[in-house]
């Protein structure tokens, strides 16, 4: 065997499941083997293993919150709508025949209009990495998108002064039709984001700079919290059921 | 006359395409009477999102008002969509 692959009883080890676990993702497709001798024993390519392992919020979220911006990696880092546009519609061919056809609709429609917000509200003013974070993770079924753009607070105050802290701007923002794009008359996106979330089994995470919101099916209210954690931009964590 | 969305794309999600998809369609819309029924025909469209339908529906729906009727809006983030706008 060639030294880079990894027994199957060193890959459950490392992913933390059995190894009938591993053989049933193997069938399924989740985390596919090579197989490899004459006994047609299962291997694991190590890149395959830290793909897998790799948690797609923390890995924004550094991005997001770092001091210095630097594009992220190329599989992750949208810098255009174009790529986004693509990435997006590969989303949905992805998630096809695993969660249903109108779950795959809904998901892309929220992933799109905050990403593309990220675009809107940054466009020719991006502080420094122009463009998005966008990734997703099927095994722990969420959809991550962050920006390092202005923040909800800089682009709302900009028609509402009196706003004062990043808690404030984004419950107006979840709540409020409202655009940071005066004179244009606009600004239902988040309100459609909340309303697709809190009707459907979704969750959804969105922090700007200190403050924080966390939304699930049924919920009434926008509840947000100040973190210490600060993000200038935007960052996202769209999660779903199977 | 029938617009069918899905000539647009599948995949509607931003306000710069919504717009594009608006002023491309110009030439087509200015034959048309203010007094004809205009028809919106959502088949085969996977995905639509607010940021482009504002830009192509809200103005569609200013000229031509209560003669603009949405056929095949079954897809659920089209429904979404439409509560919302």
């Amino acid at each position: 065997m060639p030294n880079s692959l990894v027994s199957i009883g060193n890959t459950a080890k490392q992913l933390g499941v059995s190894i009938d676990t591993l053989r049933r993702w193997d069938t399924a497709n989740r985390l596919p083997s090579i197989r490899s001798g004459s006994g047609g024993h299962r291997f694991y390519r190590q890149e395959d293993i830290d793909l897998f392992l790799r948690n797609e919020s923390a890995l924004a979220k550094q991005w997001a919150m770092a001091s210095t911006g630097v594009p992220p990696s190329n599989d992750v880092y949208c810098q255009t709508r174009d790529v986004f546009q693509a990435r997006l519609e590969s989303l949905q061919h992805t998630l096809q025949g695993k969660v249903p056809e109108s779950a795959v609709s809904l998901l892309s429609a929220v992933a799109g209009e905050i990403g593309n917000n990220s675009f809107d509200h940054n466009l020719g003013n991006w502080p420094d990495v122009t463009g998005i974070y966008f990734s997703y993770d099927l095994r722990n079924r969420n959809i991550v998108l962050a920006d390092r753009g202005q923040g909800i607070l800089t682009t709302l105050k900009r028609v509402r002064p009196e706003l004062t802290t990043a808690g404030e701007a984004l419950k107006v923002a979840f709540t409020e039709t409202i655009s940071g794009r005066l004179p244009e008359a606009r600004g239902n996106g988040l309100k459609f984001v909340r309303s697709v979330i809190i009707e459907n089994p979704f969750t959804l995470m969105f922090q700007s700079g200190d403050a924080r919101l966390f939304l699930k099916e049924n919920d009434k209210d926008i509840v947000v919290t100040q973190v210490e954690e600060y993000i200038r931009g935007c960052m996202a964590v769209i999660g779903f059921e199977n | 006359m029938i617009i069918a969305i899905k000539k647009f794309g599948t995949t509607l999600v931003s306000r710069p395409s919504g717009k594009e998809a608006w002023l491309a369609f110009q030439p087509i819309l200015k034959d048309v009477s203010d007094t004809e029924e205009v028809v919106v025909d959502f088949s085969d469209v996977l995905v639509l999102a607010p940021s482009w339908a504002d830009e192509f529906l809200t103005p569609l729906r200013s000229r031509f008002n209560d003669k603009v009727k949405l056929i095949n809006t079954d897809n659920a983030s089209v429904k979404a969509t439409l509560a919302i706008l």
